[in-house]
């Protein structure tokens, strides 16, 4: 094994030459030329990726840094790079799709955020443990509960224990450049390590700022070498087993070779750093000291904070304060010497942290800093710790003065007076009372029969006589209106359509989507029944928690015996990719609930990306149209079908435009739901913004979809499939171009250039239809 | 290269807008002329939550020299220029917090038509009315070319050639169709706007407003739930409107409910004849223009052509409204 070299080596070899780019006259590695543009930092790593040309690229879209993705596709689909874009069923998949890439042997990309880091955590020390280079790109933000889609660190702070190596971006610049670094960082021979490079969501990720781009990718690509590794999992001549099972006493070894590639990095960030700066004419010192060679005070920030920071500084000084910032361009490994050696003779810090660690007393970065001064017996420097920027919670000009003055106020008392605080939390206002809701809708009011259910007794299956749609508007709707969806949004006319017969009391719990977030902006709620949000990879599992617990508080008696509640799901398409597997257990399980799913084809609250229900071809923002690409590559996923494979009482599909036929499914769900398990109906759902339609084309658009067998509303009732709308049998049938044709998400597919792509689409909507005709006439099926 | 009123601090705009208008877009062209033609350093950011098409947003550029770093990154709170794309935001005093003493507030609207809010600006401010939403409409282009094009005059350091060139960059490689119209559009903005003298009544700067959340650390309910179900109701969405309103005839409605079925603002008023589970009769009695956003699909969805498409003129909504919740307004 001695060729693998794995051991580290302290002294770490000077600069490479033969990756270098251009040279000088004198033979000396020069600045590469470079343009100025415009750019945000998601777009600032887009743009580092397509010039690194790394391998594959693995996601999942989560705001704030889904764009980084929608900037590549679009790239793409212009033939401007070359990289395998995989879109994961959720950020834990797109984990494991860039571990499995990484394993064989090219560059590897992820970009994440807040939830989706989280969800992802369990392969970061896989990665990490197994020594598999690639780079992640952070866009910060805030982890739930509640949701909360603004910056804050607070997701960064649970990769701190994981092995990966983290820098530090506070610009849009620092975003594109670090990228290079860490490519070459990570697959340092000493290094061997995953890294990540974070920057702050929205401050960095969605704020356009001058940056400076590499004319010639050829001579960066110089500076990246190829990634070198002597094993990889793509060479059957050498067999290598990755991830032995290995106990005590062998993974405390495993474990120490970690820590010393962490100890090695701590030569190697700063030699790549400086090689980078060569080329780049920007340098990043792994502690960024902003006026700190006198000063007697600092104010510690990560990213974008630091930046405002700095600007109040200069004024300080201006005044006469001798005061500086202090800022990190690597958090993993920490910096703990050089930030010992800066604060030698400064008499106080406050360190400002974006995240807490609860009942630590500290945010990580205080705890950090003070555990690293703790180490110089020679120091006094007095440390404020203060809780800042939470949930995006803005840091202005005023918040760094506010932060200066108390740290200067402890440096002139020679003490600290408070420690820790929180900064710019409200207390509230006692005389505030807040606006009355709605009325609640009494028990009576929503069971009125407009849907009658009845068991047909020789063939066991259901029949509903639905009261006349002018009679249901005496219903009162469970949501109210003063919401904030968009203009024609499908959802309601769902919701409303299913609320109009659904009998009795309701709880639903919304997964993560448009639907949940238009309704429940704080501190308001369109909801008039109990609701609750659970993330979507999870929503199914939560419900059925809650129905069980019903039943067992009803079987001792905690419950009034009339109490008689019904259970609901509500979710996109989109919670159907990442909550599909908890969706599936609740199924197999058989929980009395309903699960409705709104298919607006695409994770359309991130923006519009790709879900896997998303058909072919059609345009999302990460599946661009252009030269060299057409839409989405893959088929849309027969959730349906999945589902009716799990044997459950009822599966059905619906759409929003032909509200008779859904409201009959709706009530026959409830019926099944209560009486002997899981139901799931999948729903139709217009969104114009995004389809591309105006508001109005709701109708034509939905019944296009209908009449061309794209979408065809069937039922599976006890196994027995039925269709319950034949286009072919009303003479109706219309080829999948008419539906196509009316959406500017798909207009394209009509050009000459993609007849084949449309006619796989047409191909694959028959076969499909022909099955599904087949499986109605059967009566075994 | 542009040369800024002032190098000793930053020049900033602040565009007010609805989410569907262009403000982002416009913000980004205009940062984007700037920064990359113009000689100038600047930053371009919008504001963002998680309401979608039809709701507030902010959009925020600043400038500086081009040797200046751009350092912040917060909102911009005390600008030089505000641009107002919907005249209904007039009504909020956030839309002109912070409004420099000097300041220019571009504003669109109909000629003869001075908001009630306007008196609110300082006394020496320049304040423009330009009416981009119909000369958009007529050049089948979008309000922000329209305003683009004014703010060009406005704004003395700004090359209006350079921004035209910005504008019709923007959409030359995705849209192609749309940049004639853009450039009518541009252009008109630069001429057929009107200086209002003597609007506003009040001295010096206008206070920077940061309101404070309606609960509290120490007044929440813990755990962020809500308690008030359906408060929804008390928010008013009539700005997600861009000038259409639909309209019911009774002479013409057969009350069959398809309209209520399909409408997903939930914003039809119905009574009930009859307290039966089953009522012998409803009837539609109008919309509550309150929670309206104007999608009109209960125009398509008619099947008599009761529910007509009107232009929204105002005081309409106000005069034909119907009210879902009368005891929100007792």
């Amino acid at each position: 094994m001695a060729d693998l070299d794995t051991t580290v080596t302290p002294n770490v070899t000077s600069v490479r030459k033969e990756h270098l780019g251009s040279v000088d006259e004198a033979g000396q590695p020069a600045r590469i030329r470079q343009h100025a543009e415009f750019r945000n930092g998601n777009e600032a790593a887009a743009l580092a990726a397509r010039d690194i040309g790394f391998h594959l690229m693995g996601y999942f879209p989560i705001t704030p840094s889904t764009e980084v993705a929608e900037a590549l596709s679009e790239m793409q689909a212009e033939g401007e790079h070359d990289i395998a874009m995989v879109p994961g069923d959720g950020e834990h998949g797109a984990a494991g799709i860039c571990y499995g890439a990484a394993l064989g042997g090219g560059r590897v990309l992820n970009v994440t955020s807040s939830q989706g880091l989280l969800y992802a955590l369990e392969q970061l020390p896989v990665q990490a443990g197994t020594r598999t280079p690639m780079v992640l790109n952070v866009a910060t933000r805030t982890v739930s509960g509640p949701l909360d889609i603004r910056c804050d660190h607070s997701d960064l702070y649970f990769v701190l224990n994981t092995g990966w190596i983290i820098l530090l971006a506070r610009d849009p610049q620092a975003v594109y450049d670090l990228n290079f670094a860490a490519v070459r960082i990570g697959e340092h021979k000493d290094v061997q390590l995953p890294v990540l490079v974070a920057y702050d969501g929205f401050f960095t990720s969605h704020q356009k700022r001058r940056l400076e781009v590499f004319d010639d990718p050829d001579a960066v690509r110089r500076f990246l070498g190829t990634r070198d590794t002597p094993i990889t999992a793509l060479d059957p001549t050498r067999p290598v087993t990755f991830g032995p099972y290995m106990n005590d006493p062998d993974l405390i070894n495993n474990k120490m070779q970690l820590t010393e590639a962490m100890a090695a990095a701590r030569q190697v960030i700063p030699e790549v750093l400086a090689e980078l700066a060569v080329l780049t004419g920007r340098t990043y010192p792994l502690v960024d000291a902003y006026r700190m060679d006198d000063a007697d005070v600092a104010v510690v920030l990560l990213n974008s904070a630091a930046e405002t920071a700095k600007e109040v500084a200069d004024r300080l000084r201006a005044d006469g304060q001798k005061v500086g910032v202090v800022s990190l361009n690597a958090l993993r490994p920490f910096p703990g010497e050089e930030l010992r050696a800066l604060f030698r003779n400064v008499r106080a810090v406050l360190v400002g942290d974006r995240g807490d660690s609860y009942g630590a007393g500290n945010g990580n970065l205080g705890l950090e800093i003070r555990a690293a001064l703790q180490q110089d017996p020679e120091n006094r420097t007095l440390v404020l710790n203060r809780i800042y920027g939470l949930g995006g919670r803005d840091f202005y000009d005023a918040d760094a003065e506010q932060f200066f003055t108390e740290v200067l106020e402890a440096a002139k008392r020679g003490a600290v007076e408070t420690p820790f605080a929180y900064h710019g939390a409200y207390a509230g206002d006692p005389e505030k009372k807040p606006l009355p809701g709605l009325p609640p809708i009494a028990t009576e009011e929503v069971s009125r029969g407009m849907a009658q259910v009845t068991r047909d007794e020789a063939s066991g299956r259901l029949k509903v006589e639905l009261a006349p749609l002018w009679a249901m508007t005496a219903v009162p709707c469970r949501v109210a209106p003063g919401h904030g969806g968009c203009p024609g949004c499908g959802v309601f006319p769902v919701l409303h359509q299913a609320y109009s017969v659904l009998e009795g009391d309701l709880v639903v719990l919304f997964q993560t989507g448009c639907a949940m977030v238009v309704t429940t902006g704080y501190p308001h709620t369109a909801h008039r029944i109990t609701y609750i949000h659970n993330l979507f990879q999870n929503g199914a599992a939560t419900l059925s928690g809650l129905v069980e617990m019903y039943l067992e508080r009803m079987r001792r008696g905690e419950l009034p015996g009339s109490s008689d509640i019904t259970f609901m799901m509500v979710t996109g398409d989109g919670g159907m990719d990442i909550g599909m597997g908890p969706a599936l257990g609740a199924a197999n399980r058989n929980h009395r609930m309903i699960i409705l799913e709104y298919d607006n084809q695409g994770y359309m609250n991130t923006g519009a990306q790709l879900s896997y229900a998303t058909p072919m071809g059609h345009r999302t923002a990460t599946s661009e149209v252009g030269e060299a690409r057409a839409g989405k590559a893959f088929h849309h996923k027969d959730t349906p079908q999945i589902f009716a494979a799990c044997h459950l009482p009822y599966v059905f599909t619906a759409s929003e435009g032909y509200p008779e036929d859904f409201m009959r499914k709706i009530a026959k769900a409830q019926w099944y739901a209560k009486r002997e398990g899981l139901v799931y109906g999948k729903v139709l759902s217009f969104c114009p913004l995004n389809w591309r339609t105006t508001d109005d084309a709701a109708e034509e658009v939905l019944q296009a979809a209908l009449d061309s067998c794209f979408f065809p509303l069937y039922e599976v009732e006890k196994g027995h499939t039925t269709l319950t709308y034949d286009p072919e049998a009303v003479g109706r049938r219309r080829p999948v171009a008419d539906w196509l044709g009316q959406m500017g998400k798909t207009r394209h597919l009509l050009t000459p250039d993609n007849a084949e792509r449309l006619k796989a689409i047409e191909d694959e909507v028959e076969r499909r239809w022909q099955r599904l005709k087949i499986m109605h006439a059967h009566e075994g099926l | 290269m542009a040369s800024l009123p002032d190098n000793d601090r930053f020049f900033e705009l602040r565009f007010e807008s609805i989410g569907g208008l262009g403000a982002h877009a416009a913000g980004q062209i205009l940062a984007t002329a700037a920064v990359l033609r113009m000689g100038l350093n600047g930053a371009h950011f919008s504001s963002y939550g998680s309401e979608k098409k039809g709701s507030a947003i902010k959009s925020f550029i600043r400038l500086g020299p081009a040797d200046q770093p751009i350092r912040t990154s917060a909102p911009v709170e005390s600008p030089d220029v505000v641009v107002v794309f919907h005249r209904a935001l007039l009504g909020h005093p956030a839309t002109i917090a912070g409004f420099r003493a000097n300041g220019t507030l571009i504003f669109t609207g109909p000629p003869g038509e001075i908001p009630d809010g306007l008196a609110q600006l300082p006394r020496t401010a320049n304040v423009i009315r330009i009416d981009a939403q119909r000369i958009a409409a007529e050049e089948e282009s979008r309000p922000n070319a329209v305003l683009l094009g004014t703010l060009a005059e406005a704004v003395p350091f700004l090359d209006a050639e350079i921004l035209l060139d910005a504008l019709n960059e923007a959409f030359a490689r995705k849209r192609p169709e749309a940049v004639a119209r853009n450039q009518a559009a541009f252009h008109r903005g630069t001429t057929e706007f009107e200086r209002l003298p003597d609007i506003g009544r009040a001295e010096g700067d206008l206070p920077i407003i940061r309101p404070d959340p309606f609960w509290g650390y120490q007044t929440a309910p813990l755990g962020g739930v809500v308690l008030n179900a359906g408060s929804t109701a008390w928010n008013d969405l009539s700005t997600s409107r861009t000038g259409w309103l639909p309209v019911l005839d009774l002479d013409k409605c057969i009350h069959c409910g398809m309209c209520d079925m399909v409408c997903p603002d939930l914003c039809l008023v119905w009574t009930a004849e009859g307290n039966e589970p089953v009522p012998a009769a409803v009837r539609l009695t109008g919309v509550d223009y309150r929670y309206c956003k104007g999608c009109l699909r209960c125009i398509e969805t008619c099947p008599t052509g009761a529910m007509t498409r009107e232009a929204e003129t105002p005081g309409l909504a106000e005069r034909l409204g119907q009210p879902l919740f009368p005891q929100l307004d007792g």
